[in-house]
């Protein structure tokens, strides 16, 4: 069998989430778990990791944002491929209690995760702290209606605008107010100042190195563990990660950029 | 099983093997010594390719949209640091990446062994050139070839001499008599982050990747569409946009990326895979334009920085 086949869809769904941010939704099942990705496609334009936006058994859903040559060319596509699931997911059913801390297009595999924890009747049991730059890259707008009904939800953003209500600040000023219990675990997931430092927070918020967990980005070519591209020292983020333990790579020189 | 063949027996070996593969061996052409398809065991010459053999199993550039059935293929003359390329590969790919699995199942490797470590290697640092894993390995001893087969080829030496370990043993000893073993063992504990050898490296490397492409360990690859095709390419973690991301790049120097090749070899395969992604093949070295040695990084006397 060739692992790198995808398998391709002629029909999808396309929906803009803000002027960047689009979300494609494929009419077929999500056998991945929350944390996890896969190698999205489209043949002539090539391939990005891209975590699924929804949880496990549900149908599949993508939030891309559009940084680059296969992102920015996938909403003209007319087919696209997929491949996966890989790496590893959030350990959620192992924790009592869990705050997830979500910046920019980290957001999607948080959605994924209360997905699976409300398909559970865990929903209450997750606490979202979730900023983006500014009120208009904030996407997600009905599924964080959805959220709020059951977890305790803090929405900022790093600069308002005069219509702007909300929280203004970064997502690292929430965590040590989070309702979360202190044996519970934090999610991680964001840009890699905003993860350095929400992990500074989360340990001086009393959270136990432990029971942190961080979704890295690297740059991934084959989401297999044998392209070589995305080391962080000698674990592969494709086949160890993306998520990981905090306690078992902070030794790692190069954990945040 | 050892058996001790003769150079007509060796003509013999070869046609029972060509029975059922195609033959490819080492043949000098222009003044290099490079792989071609060869009809006998006559054709071959004795002594170290040009390239690493690594081709036989990772191309150099092909369409991973295409899976195409795999011919079986035996290849002579292959180095036994070239050979053990692929046994330390093995650990991070074979049952993974679905092109090399395939070939390394249908390709056999027959290594000739030196007797004598050649100028710059040091491949005994490594438990070369007689190596425990092997699937056919032809050693010389005077006229006498010393063969050795793994279990599964042992049907082809029906009727030849068998003989026991002595032979190798003894050339074994002889081969580490002038051999420089380097003290390679806890490099990785004795290796600096912040040593000044990066940027003295970093301070001439012309980014030119040589080392990566001649590396019989260096996997690494890119991949990207062009045409019909999804191209999978060499690559080298020496080139800036390796781990370029939209996140940012978490090796933006040069020396950063001449550390993390070394750290590669030297600590993390050592830490995920329990071996060292290295030979002592010093295809690298031989290879670079600007003379940067790796044995330097394994010898260097880092605890007086
Ligand atoms: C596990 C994982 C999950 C992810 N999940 C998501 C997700 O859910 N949603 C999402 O939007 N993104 C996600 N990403 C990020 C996404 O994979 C990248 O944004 C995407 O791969 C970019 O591909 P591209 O071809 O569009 O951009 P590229 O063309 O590769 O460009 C990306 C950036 O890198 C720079 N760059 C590219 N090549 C080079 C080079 N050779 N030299 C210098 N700079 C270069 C570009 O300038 C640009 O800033 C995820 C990443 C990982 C690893
Ligand atoms: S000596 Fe250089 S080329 Fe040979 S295996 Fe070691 S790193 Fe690779
Ligand atoms: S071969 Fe030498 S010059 Fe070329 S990339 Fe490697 S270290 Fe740099
Ligand atoms: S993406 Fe290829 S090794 Fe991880």
């Amino acid at each position: 069998m060739n692992s790198y086949l995808p398998e391709y869809f002629k029909e999808f769904e396309l929906i803009w989430e803000s002027r960047d941010t689009y979300t494609i939704h494929l009419p077929k099942e999500n056998p991945g778990k929350a944390g996890q990705f896969y190698m999205l496609s489209s043949p002539g334009i090539g391939e990005a990791p891209i975590s699924v936006a929804s949880g496990h058994l549900r149908e599949m859903l993508f939030t891309i944002r559009s940084v680059g040559t296969v992102t920015s060319k996938l909403p003209d596509a007319r087919v696209i491929g997929v491949r996966g699931p890989y790496g590893t997911s959030w350990p959620w059913e192992r924790y009592g209690k869990i705050l997830a801390v979500a910046g920019g297009i980290g957001i999607p595999p948080i959605n994924s995760l209360f997905d699976e924890m409300v398909g559970t009747g865990r929903g209450k049991d997750l606490e979202i702290i979730y900023g983006a730059r500014s009120p208009s890259d904030l996407i997600y707008h009905k599924q964080r209606k959805e959220w709020a009904k059951m977890a305790n939800v803090i929405i900022t953003v790093d600069k308002g605008d005069p219509n702007w209500k909300g929280n203004v600040g970064f997502v690292t000023q929430f965590i040590s107010k989070s309702e979360t219990d202190r044996d519970g675990a934090v999610f991680i997931i964001g840009p890699p100042l905003m993860m350095k430092n929400s992990v500074a927070e989360s340990l001086e918020a009393g959270f136990r190195p432990e029971n942190i967990y961080l979704s890295l980005e690297r740059r991934m070519e084959c989401g297999i563990g044998v392209c070589g591209h995305c080391n962080v020292g000698e674990f592969y983020a494709c086949e160890d990660g993306p998520i990981f333990q905090y306690s078992a790579v902070k030794h790692l020189p190069e954990l945040f950029l | 099983m050892n058996y001790i063949l003769t150079d007509e027996d060796m003509k013999i070996l070869f046609s029972r093997i060509k029975e059922e593969y195609d033959t490819y061996g080492t043949v000098e052409k222009e003044g290099d010594i490079v792989y071609e398809k060869v009809d006998g065991f006559e054709s071959i010459t004795f002594g170290r390719s040009r390239y690493a053999p690594k081709e036989f199993l990772i191309e150099r550039n092909e369409n991973v949209l295409n899976l195409p059935v795999q011919q079986k293929k035996a290849v002579f003359g292959v180095m036994s640091c070239d050979l053990k390329g692929f046994y330390v590969m093995d650990k991070q790919i074979l049952g993974k990446d679905p092109f090399y699995t395939q070939r390394r199942q249908n390709t056999l490797f027959v290594n000739f062994p030196c007797n004598v470590e050649c100028e710059g290697g040091f491949c005994s640092s490594f438990g070369g050139p007689l190596l425990d894993e092997f699937q056919i390995q032809v050693a010389r001893d005077g006229d006498d070839f010393i063969v050795s087969a793994s279990k599964e080829y042992e049907h082809l030496f029906d009727g030849f001499r068998k003989t026991g370990d002595e032979q190798i043993r003894k050339l074994r000893k002889n081969f580490l008599k002038n051999a420089k073993q380097l003290p390679v063992e806890g490099i990785e504990n004795r290796i600096k982050w912040d040593s000044k050898l990066w940027k003295k490296y970093s301070s001439v490397c012309i980014s030119c990747g040589a080392c990566n492409y001649s590396c019989p360990t260096c996997y690494c690859f890119d991949l990207f569409d062009q045409d019909d095709g999804r191209i999978r390419e060499w690559d080298s973690c020496i080139l800036s946009g390796f781990t370029s991301t939209s996140a940012g790049n978490v090796r933006k120097e040069l020396d950063e990326r001449l550390r993390q090749r070394f750290y590669h070899k030297f600590v993390y395969y050592r830490k995920s895979q329990g071996e060292y992604l290295c030979t002592g093949c010093n295809r690298c070295t031989e290879d670079c334009p600007v003379d940067i040695d790796i044995k330097e990084v394994v010898t260097h006397d880092y605890s007086s920085e």
